[in-house]
């Protein structure tokens, strides 16, 4: 019986490990394999050619001579159209009307695409379908085109999904809207390309420029761009679930491999016997192998299927905000291969030491020896008065057996720096929602005017400072997939916004500037290099590289300059002003004081994404892994206290005759847990600021400084809650030790 | 910039309206007959990789061949360009058809690929090659002089004004539309000062004869040579740019006048003069090239029948002029019964007084085929008579090929023209081999345009048959 407890003991951390395991695998495959899947499973368009609305057979003649391409398509698209279905409503609808026929670049998810011929239907995205509760065979109604019927619900991750995009995106049929306004030829403002290989979107975009001349207002977006956007929609948020997730995955290892080694120590004792009775090692090994497959299997294959059961349901809500698809049975593949590694590693753990231990002689075992080929004194605790101190008697019982003590340290500080991470997750994203200083942003407030309204603007009390603020699109002019974000201030811009340098010095001319280190590991830049600009009107500028900084923002694909040379692009639109605050001025107050002055100010947001519910999914996903770790470390404390208590027994029976109470019992175990959970806090935080804060920053954005190291405060949060646990496993402990009578407990031998 | 200088430079490029001159080439080592290997792309990824060779097909019979009497080869439309020559336009490319061969992305290595093709028909040990003009691209001194020395053999400068590179296609312009070979892709570092540097050419171990085409002649093939045009083409200013609102509002069909509005807006820069870049007269570039009015020389057993047909007055297409009507059909008596093949620049059949050519040797049922180029297209059709109308893509557009020609007897005793294409190896440095495959990529080049013709217009077997 107490070997299945024990073993049910050991299960449960199995079980509790692979749910994290679960967790973590399913939330980081779907996470980063989902745009890839929507893609494939949308028929994704390598490039969009986005222009002014031109006649398609002005655009098909310079497209179809481009190389590469094996298909195009051509639609146009109505901004700002009214959609209505019941009582929602939206005066943001974007109408895509595309041809009946060929390539939409949508996977239709539910009902069917648009037939052929003036059939009063249309195919809804389906987060407009999930946000107004809408379905196949419903009525919506779209802008003048009228009351039309949803034959289906699409989806294409060439954007987020609405409500997250601003646009309600509905397709029509080119024969419904020429039966209703004319049946002249439609203008085409985009075009669709699908390449024949990707890799050389380069080659046929440099063509694709050369043909271009008369048609205005032109822009490529390729894959990696529609990538580049979601991602940025999505803020760093799924970046660090996906880090979290692989770092978390890696210290689940450790766990399992360590609990798995010290179980196979706790039997060492059983094996010497049977060693002693002519075992061979090999079949000691095959039987310790078999136990350990015994036990992990089903425990391993429960937690995986219950960390993805618990991750699964949020992981799809996000992934439906960005438009992709759920993993589905994608991610069977990698949970067996999961289980495949548990039980491999837990096989492995205690195989090897059960090898290890039977190599030398027999008798040694029995005395107690534990490895093969040690030499020297063993240190073994041998029944000496009981100390006064029940707490420090807890510490040397405990500590007695070095390897295990240092096995069950080695997993609680795992799941320690494990908690220590999530703390220090859940701050900076607070930081990062609320706080724009951390992009390097130093105003709080952008509104939209003309120059001519800044002194009004710089009067008003509270405001430091204003200035006007550009921000456009544009493409390396050399890799025009390249999207990036070319921010403008026409002096010093670290005035508002300073990200911080890495490389270089900050620009001081019109002809200079700083990109970002996503960029510039993007385009291979470094100061001194040229960074060539494919402006939205079709132009190029130049500028020369002088910095590089740690910027956050856009994924680091961002570049600062001065307006002057970006030309008609600046000219065309008045700017946005950025607004900066006093020292110590109420954002909120100064917000009030610019709208009695007839100004439409905007809060500037962080980088933690732009909808609520991303950082409610990581908050799911955090505290499914707490949960989680919480019964790792409280299997691994409770399995330690246990073996002590189980191998000392005859000691703790004899401090209960001598009059020890429960308490006392409970008191020795503690500090037995305390001995455990202190190094292992140190040891936790040690490891979280040097190895888990840096890899999980560098996976999730390498191109910035993300502050993921926890502070004094936290570690002191989960040293204290280390104590906790500690604390709950002894009482649990001692009250099993309490219903064992005095006699059974004197006879127990370890 | 003065009207009278913008006229002249509209002019020249109204001249490319009715050049009908076309581009391009792809890449790869493959080199040599393309009846056993040649470049194809068949995942159409813009790539040209090697694809099995063409085996000749029967056209007009089919009778065994049992002999090969004689072999020759056709070099057409090499198109030599002083890329850095003032006297250029390259920045109406842009207006597409028909200005679009003002500029190609592959253009300083025209030599290279002339190289190449040396290279390539050497090793197939012709008994003769016929050069069918064009072989300059702007009638320029020093362009004709490079290509020759190429053909000739010797050392090959294809440096021009100062040295070193320059042009459009630095990576120091950033005007987009032309192809920058440092920055754009597909990126070629160092392309550009590699292809100015000098190299030897072995030169074409065959005798060489030639006809002369019209952009040997005329200033961008179109218009003949004057005090103004020399002007420019020696002088120290070139138009870099135009204003973009005006080119675009160019109507169409392009004229003289809308161009001339164009350049007369355009930013002129100081470039390298270079007394080399001179424009030839009719008779300067017969004596660099070699080529007569009319001229007959024997390949083996063939006749060989090669008329100037280009109109010194100006004008891209061809004439053929009574006096040479009247040595045509002299000759064509005097050749009795042996084989004739008859030599242009602009195909017969698309000439001033071609039909009453054709007519002439549509009457001699000894006249296999009358061989041209200037439409950068691989072609071969039936004329009047039974008579085979081939013409031969350039080597400046893909496919970048030369046509090898095998005269060969037939079971009982008849005769067969048989001619296949054959590629040019990567060249110089790999320059060749690069040019191609700009060519290939070009989106007005020879690949959407369809140079490289049916299957049908390349490896065949011809049997002449009314």
């Amino acid at each position: 019986v107490r070997r299945d407890r024990r073993s049910a003991l050991a299960g449960l951390g199995v079980l509790a490990a692979a749910l994290v395991v679960g967790v973590c695998a399913t939330v980081a495959f779907a996470l980063s394999t989902g745009f890839d899947r929507s893609a494939r499973a949308a028929d994704l368009p390598d490039v969009v050619v986005r222009f002014d609305a031109a006649r398609r057979a002005d655009v098909d003649a310079r497209l179809r001579t481009l190389p590469n391409v094996v298909a195009r398509a051509y639609r146009f698209e109505a901004t700002g159209v009214g959609l209505r279905a019941g009582d929602e409503t939206t005066e943001r609808g974007a109408v895509q009307v595309v041809a009946a026929r060929g390539r939409h670049g949508y996977a239709v998810v539910d009902g069917r695409d648009l037939r052929p011929g003036r059939a009063r239907e249309t195919v809804v995205e389906q987060g407009v379908a999930r946000a107004w509760g809408l379905g196949v065979g419903d009525r919506v109604r779209v802008g003048r085109l009228g009351r039309l019927r949803i034959a289906g619900v699409a989806r294409s991750p060439d954007n987020v999904a609405f409500p997250l995009a601003s646009a309600a995106r509905v397709y029509v049929g080119e024969g419904l809207v020429r039966a209703r306004f004319g049946g002249g030829e439609l203008p085409v403002d985009q075009a669709l390309l699908w390449l024949a290989d990707r890799e050389r979107t380069d080659v046929t975009l440099a063509q694709a420029r050369s043909q271009a001349y008369g048609i205005h207002g032109i822009s490529f977006l390729t894959r990696g761009s529609v990538e580049a956007l979601i991602g940025h929609a999505a803020g760093v948020v799924v970046g660090l679930l996906v880090a979290f997730a692989v770092v978390a995955l890696g210290a689940a290892g450790v766990m399992l491999g360590t609990a798995a080694h010290a179980d196979v120590r706790r039997r060492l004792p059983g094996t010497a016997v049977r060693r002693a009775l002519g075992f061979g090692r090999g079949r000691l090994a095959r039987d310790a192998a078999a136990r350990a497959a015994r036990m992990t299997l089903p425990a391993a294959a429960a937690g995986l299927a219950l960390g993805w059961l618990l991750a699964i349901g949020p992981t799809r809500s996000l992934l439906a905000i960005l438009n992709e698809a759920p993993p589905g049975a994608a991610v069977l593949p990698l949970l067996a291969a999961c289980l495949a590694a548990i039980v491999a590693l837990v096989v492995g753990a205690a195989t090897w030491p059960a090898w290890r231990a039977t190599a030398g002689a027999p008798a040694a075992l029995l005395r107690g020896g534990e490895l093969a080929g040690r030499t020297g004194r063993r240190r073994t605790w041998a029944p000496r008065p009981p100390s006064a101190n029940p707490l420090g008697l807890g510490v040397r019982l405990v500590s007695a057996r070095r390897a295990r003590f240092a096995g069950t340290v080695a997993v609680v500080a795992a799941c320690g720096a494990v908690v220590l991470l999530m703390l220090a997750l859940a701050s900076l994203l607070e930081r990062l929602r609320d706080d724009p200083a951390t992009l390097g942003k130093r105003y709080a407030l952008t509104l939209s005017a003309g120059e001519d309204a800044l002194p009004a603007i710089r009067s008003v009390e509270g405001v430091e400072a204003a200035a006007p603020r550009w921000v456009l699109t544009a493409a390396d002019a050399s890799s025009l997939g390249e999207a990036l974000e070319v921010v403008a201030f026409r002096g010093d811009h670290t005035a508002f916004e300073a990200p911080p340098l890495a490389e270089g010095r900050r620009l001081r001319g019109d002809g200079e500037a700083e990109v970002g280190l996503g960029l510039a590991d993007a385009l291979g830049l470094a100061p001194g290099g040229i960074l060539a600009l494919q402006l939205p009107a079709g132009e190029e500028v130049r500028f020369r590289v002088v910095g590089v900084v740690r910027a956050l923002d856009d994924e680091g694909r961002i570049a600062y300059v001065r307006p002057a040379r970006l030309g008609a692009a600046v000219a065309a639109g008045p700017p946005a002003i950025a607004v900066r605050l006093e020292p110590g001025a109420s954002r909120t107050t100064v917000e009030a004081r610019l709208r009695e002055r007839g100004f439409e100010p905007t809060v500037v947001a962080g980088a933690a994404g732009r909808d609520d519910t991303l950082l409610g999914l990581l908050g799911d996903v955090l505290r499914v892994v707490a949960g989680a770790v919480g019964l790792v470390l409280l299997y691994a404390l409770a399995q330690a206290l246990s073996l002590t208590a189980s191998e000392r027994g005859r000691t703790l029976a004899l401090l209960r005759t001598l009059g020890a109470g429960p308490g006392t019992v409970a008191l020795v175990l503690a500090g037995a847990g305390a001995a455990l959970v202190l190094p292992a806090a140190l040891l936790a935080v040690a490891l979280e600021g040097v190895v888990l804060a840096p890899v999980v920053a560098d996976l999730a954005a390498g191109y910035a400084d993300l502050p993921l190291r926890a502070s004094a405060g936290q570690a002191v949060l989960v040293t204290a809650g280390l104590l906790g646990l500690a604390s709950l496993a002894a009482a649990w402990v001692a009250w099993r030790l309490g219903r064992i009578p005095l006699a059974t407990a004197m006879r127990e031998r370890p | 910039m003065t009207r009278h200088w913008a006229a002249v430079l509209a002019a020249l490029v109204l001249a490319l309206v009715g050049a009908s001159c076309g581009e391009d080439a792809p890449h790869h080592p493959a080199a040599g007959s393309t009846l056993y290997a040649t470049l194809r792309d068949p995942d159409g990824d813009g790539a040209l990789s090697p694809a099995p060779g063409e085996p000749l097909l029967d056209r007009g019979g089919s009778p065994r061949p049992v002999q090969t009497l004689v072999t020759f080869a056709q070099i057409a439309d090499a198109h030599v360009r002083d890329e850095e020559s003032a006297a250029r336009v390259p920045f109406l490319d842009r207006l597409g058809p028909p200005l679009h061969s003002t500029f190609r992305p592959q253009e300083a290595l025209t030599l290279h690929v002339l190289r190449a093709t040396v290279d390539a028909l050497n090793a197939l040990h012709p008994a003769a090659v016929v050069q069918t003009g064009d072989l300059a691209d702007n009638a320029q001194r020093n362009e004709l002089v490079q290509a020759m020395t190429v053909l000739r053999g010797g050392t090959v400068r294809p440096d021009s004004g100062a040295p070193g590179a320059s042009g459009p296609q630095l990576a120091s312009n950033p005007d987009p539309f032309f192809y920058r070979p440092d920055v754009d892709a597909p990126r070629h570092p160092g392309m550009l000062a590699a292809a100015q540097r000098p190299f030897r050419s072995p030169g074409l171990r065959a005798p060489l004869h030639a006809t002369l085409g019209n952009h040997d002649v005329l200033v961008q093939g179109e218009l003949a040579p004057d005090a103004r045009t020399q002007a420019l083409a020696v002088g120290d200013r070139a138009v870099v740019a135009v204003d973009p609102a005006l080119v675009e509002g160019v109507s169409r069909p392009v004229t003289t006048d809308a161009i001339a509005r164009v350049l007369g807006t355009g930013r002129a820069e100081r470039v390298a003069p270079d007394a080399e870049r001179r424009q030839v007269s009719h008779e300067q570039a017969r004596r660099l090239t070699g080529a007569r009015t009319v001229e007959a020389f024997d390949i083996g057993p063939i006749r060989a029948l090669a008329l100037d047909v280009t109109r010194p007055e100006g004008g891209s297409g061809g004439r053929v002029s009574a006096a040479q009507l009247a040595w045509l059909d002299a000759q064509l008596i005097a050749a009795a019964d042996r084989p004739v093949v008859v030599f242009t620049h602009q195909p017969l059949d698309a000439s001033e007084g071609g039909a009453a050519a054709l007519a002439l040797l549509a009457a001699h049922p000894n006249v296999l085929a009358a061989v041209a180029g200037h439409t950068h297209r691989n072609a071969v059709r039936r004329g009047p008579g039974g008579v085979w109308l081939i013409t031969t893509a350039s080597l400046t557009d893909f496919p970048s090929q030369a046509r090898f020609f095998q005269l060969v007897r037939t079971e009982g005793g008849g005769l067969a023209l048989e001619t296949f294409m054959v590629d040019h190896g990567a060249g110089p440095r790999g320059l060749a081999g690069i040019a191609r495959g700009l060519a290939f990529l070009d989106a007005q080049g020879g690949r959407p345009n369809g140079f490289l013709g049916r299957r049908e217009d390349r490896n065949v077997r011809l049997y002449r048959s009314p």
